[in-house]
């Protein structure tokens, strides 16, 4: 029992905004009140619902693979020394699994969403996310370029192509879908990519990146799971992209969808040269479609490891920077690629991403719709969010970062006109209420009766990063697990998961299709149940 | 520049129109390799199966696997990253000159043929073997092949894969990087992970006597590892997990019987290309898993007072 008295509350999910309330724990949840137990006195201390990242990349094949290139980095970062009860680990641009979770609940954040699991090596992605300790976590299995589902969905058997979704879902153990490029990353296998939202993609007739991202939306939303679609849009990171952005939030109308960080998909111009940012454009067309979430997928300046499933994007980068390039093409499925990058303010093109990053969680208005993301390790690394909050709350310190870009900048940026600072109520929405609600955890994100009693307390500082950065307490399930920047505890966090109801037949439908195409047998596919530690089943819902 | 381009098996299977071993003996060291993955498999986009691929062997001698090749490329010994060298500079249409040709053994028209069919394949890859990584040049000659591969794709679809050896040494592999960030010869001396082969990789440690204890878990080093390591092991109280009394057991001070993994004790195997497969033991054992012993003495330890002393919990850098 543990009892928080005197705290000021930030709780955008039970609408309180600054209010001094006492907080009640037992059995690791919230309860209106009780005698006795420990009390910590939060007396001028600012308390928020635990963080939830909606979009990181932390475990599984593709980040192992940045870690196999990165040793460079492993040698100069921070490490964690191991006690009798705590594993040792790296810190850097893509941390070891013990590493992960200390730093995520250093910084207040109790919940994590893995954004990319090939089925394939699905059993990989959850042993590793079982040595992330504190943190729950949830992970969404890539589809959009599935060939099985796209020979489906281009023969018009959708309901069919439905159960193949389901099915897959919950041979991964995931708890979404998450569709990356779709058409593109299977293009990429022929080193071509879909570029055209209403071009066939490459092998098809009639199946176009449009119309996959049409059906799986309405398939997720038929299936009733608790997050959308989580789409990764075509041409990511490309200058004139702004139309691509637009015309697939269009096939997603009538859709519940998240669009992946966004920031990636926001830029104007027609090459490197007259790339800028059109921020403006897609946060008002967003801003009117209530449909869609997005995280932001922001930029820092510094060093970092970009990966992600989009092999075409990766040689790009790769031919940009000439630096090491990693692919792993996965079959039949999906493919990841991975590039050390350094994103410098002096680089025009950089200063665009990080100027777009911040206009759009400053132009969209509902902090419920807008989240905070790096896209770790993409943008930057996700232990450096609070710097984001700092520039999201402190319009001079804005002012100040801006001096220190190219002037050319002026004409192709927004931000200098931009003047909105964040609230902590609405740090408090994008950090942790807003990304709960969308990946439809009703148990996190919330200070209320009943609720999982993840909350992180802060000493109220005018150095935003430093207050972000360094909670007084975190607390995980009643327990608290970082004191002062110390780690006190290191429980195992859960894993959710969904089983959306598919045709019993499926089984017999895939294998032999499964034994064409993959080199595994067709039973060690799935991965069982008895595999996940500590699962946590979630109910699907209806979607009108 | 360079960098890892790879992918997994099933695409080899699926798409791989052009492959290249590479100083390995697939046919002797891999017998189910051309079977199962890469020239007798077909596919829809392969519906000829052997017909629609093409097989390169690159090696400094005739082995039993240049018989399954359309084309034997025999390199001089050691001068494999020469040739890579040459190829990377070549299909850039850089010039090269005949002293440097001449020098891997191979011909000019050898180098010409081999260059436009990497170029025309729609989906090329390259195996290589110990007979690469563990020669002359070693991790040179590998960041090399690498390389070519990544180059290869401004051309077309290329890709690179090492033929690991026998047992879940990708596994161990695996693991290691996602909890420490290294792949092995790891340090936990000062108590977070430290990486440097040819110093902390198990023979150098053993042949220094820079260890107090032995711990030997599915491996044999008493009957691989040079004679000053094998003293240290009967030297020092070494203790050994194996299903069998193996060369490291009879030195060893403990030797525990384990329950065989995959054939009678559950688990994951990783395969070279990195894609997990689930072990499903067929039979009972009377004997403990490996994990159930290492847990059982992590606990016991546990027990023990503590005896690592005041330390920081963390390092803002490494020293
Ligand atoms: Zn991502």
């Amino acid at each position: 029992m543990l009892r928080i008295t005197g705290g000021t509350i930030y709780d955008p999910a039970n609408g309180i905004n600054g209010e001094v309330r006492d907080l009640y724990v037992e059995d690791g949840k919230f309860v209106s009140s009780f005698t006795g137990g420990r009390t910590i006195d939060a007396t001028g201390l600012v308390i928020f619902p635990g963080g939830v990242d909606v979009h990181t990349h932390v475990a599984g094949g593709s980040i192992n693979f940045a870690r196999a290139m990165t040793p460079e980095d492993h040698r100069r970062t921070q490490a964690f020394i191991r006690s009798q009860t705590r594993r040792s680990g790296l810190g850097g641009m893509a941390p070891t699994t013990f590493a992960t979770g200390y730093l995520y609940a250093g910084m207040g954040f109790t919940t994590v969403n893995e954004a990319a699991v090939p089925v394939l090596s699905a059993r990989h992605t959850h042993e590793e996310m079982a040595d992330i300790p504190i943190v729950d976590k949830s992970c969404l299995v890539l589809m959009a370029n599935n060939e099985i589902m796209l020979d489906l969905l281009e023969a018009g058997e959708y309901e069919r192509a439905k159960h193949i979704v389901a099915w897959h879902v919950w041979a991964a153990k995931a708890y979404g879908v998450k569709a990356v490029n779709p058409g593109g990353v299977a293009a990429w296998k022929w080193g071509k990519d879909a570029n055209q939202l209403s071009e066939p993609v490459e092998g098809y007739k009639n199946t176009t990146p449009g119309s996959i991202v049409t059906s799986l939306a309405k398939i997720i939303d038929e299936l009733g799971l608790p997050h959308p679609i989580h789409l990764h849009c075509n041409n990511l990171g490309a200058p004139g992209n702004i139309t691509t952005t637009l015309e697939t939030m269009k096939h997603l109308e009538g859709h519940r969808a998240h669009m992946a960080h966004l920031q990636y998909h926001a830029y104007g111009g027609d090459d490197w040269d007259t790339m800028k940012s059109e921020s403006a454009q897609l946060a008002e067309y967003f801003n009117a479609h209530p449909n869609m979430t997005t995280d932001a997928g922001a930029v820092l300046f510094g060093d970092t490891v970009t990966i992600t499933a989009d092999g075409p994007w990766q040689h790009l980068l790769y031919k940009l920077t000439g630096r090491k390039w990693g692919n792993l093409d996965v079959e039949n499925e999906t493919g990841c690629g991975i590039v050390p990058y350094s994103y410098r303010p002096s680089n025009l093109v950089n200063a665009v991403q990080w100027a777009t990053g911040l206009e759009l969680l400053l132009l969209i208005d509902d902090p419920w719709r807008v989240f905070l993301s790096t896209d770790h390790p993409n943008g930057a690394c996700f232990w450096r969010y609070p710097e984001i909050v700092q520039l999201l709350m402190c319009a001079d310190f804005r002012k100040e970062c801006m001096a220190g870009l190219p002037p050319e900048i002026m004409n192709r940026i927004t931000l200098p006109e931009i003047n909105r600072e964040y609230t902590l109520y609405e740090i408090a929405t994008i950090m942790s209420a807003g990304p709960a609600r969308a990946l439809g955890l009703q148990q996190k994100g919330n200070l209320g009766i009943g609720k999982d009693a993840d909350m992180v307390i802060y000493h109220s500082d005018k150095d935003i990063a430093r207050m972000f950065g360094h909670p007084r307490y975190v607390i995980k399930r009643g327990e608290i697990v970082i004191e002062e920047g110390d780690i006190r505890e290191t429980p195992d966090g859960s894993e959710y998961l969904v089983k959306p109801s598919f045709d019993p037949g499926t089984d017999e439908f895939l294998r032999p299709l499964f034994e064409d195409r993959y080199c595994m047998s067709f039973e060690n596919y799935p991965v069982e149940m008895e595999r996940i530690e500590r699962p946590d089943l979630q109910q699907c819902i209806t979607t009108e | 520049m360079g960098g890892k381009v790879t992918c997994t098996l099933g695409e080899v299977k699926n798409r791989a129109d052009f492959i290249v071993y590479w100083g390995g003996n697939p046919a002797e060291c891999h017998p189910r390799h051309f079977t199962k993955y890469t020239l007798m498999q077909k596919s829809p986009f392969l519906p000829r199966g052997r017909k629609d691929r093409t097989m390169v062997l690159v090696d400094i001698r005739e082995t039993k696997s240049a018989k399954a090749s359309n084309i034997f490329l025999q390199v001089r010994p050691g001068k494999d990253f020469e040739l890579i060298t040459l190829l990377r500079a070549m299909i850039k249409d850089q010039p090269i000159s005949e002293a440097q040709v001449a020098e891997t053994g191979l011909t000019i028209e050898q180098l010409q043929d081999f260059v436009s069919r990497m170029k025309a394949a729609k989906y090329g890859v390259f195996f290589f073997g110990m007979g690469l990584s563990m020669t002359r040049g070693k991790h040179m000659n590998s960041a090399a092949l690498l390389t070519l591969a990544a180059e290869m794709n401004a051309f077309t679809k290329f890709v690179a894969m090492p033929m690991r050896g026998h047992g879940n040494v990708t596994g161990a592999d695996v693991i290691m990087r996602w909890q420490t960030g290294y792949p092995f010869g790891i340090s936990f001396n000062r108590g977070y992970p430290r990486y440097n082969p040819g110093e902390f990789s198990t023979v150098d440690v053993l042949v220094r006597g820079d260890t107090d204890c032995a711990f030997i878990i599915g491996a044999d080093p008493g009957a691989t590892m040079p004679q000053p390591a094998i003293d240290h092991l009967a030297k020092v109280p070494t203790i050994v997990l194996d299903p069998h009394v193996t060369h490291t057991s009879k030195l060893a001070r403990v030797h525990i019987t384990t329950a065989p993994a995959g054939i009678s004790a559950p688990g994951t195997a990783y395969r070279m290309d990195e894609i997990p497969l689930p072990l499903r033991p067929a039979l009972k054992s009377p004997y403990p898993s490996d994990e159930e012993v290492v847990r059982r003495i992590k606990e016991a330890l546990l027990e023990k007072p503590d005896w690592m002393g005041e330390r920081p919990q963390m390092l803002q850098n490494q020293i």
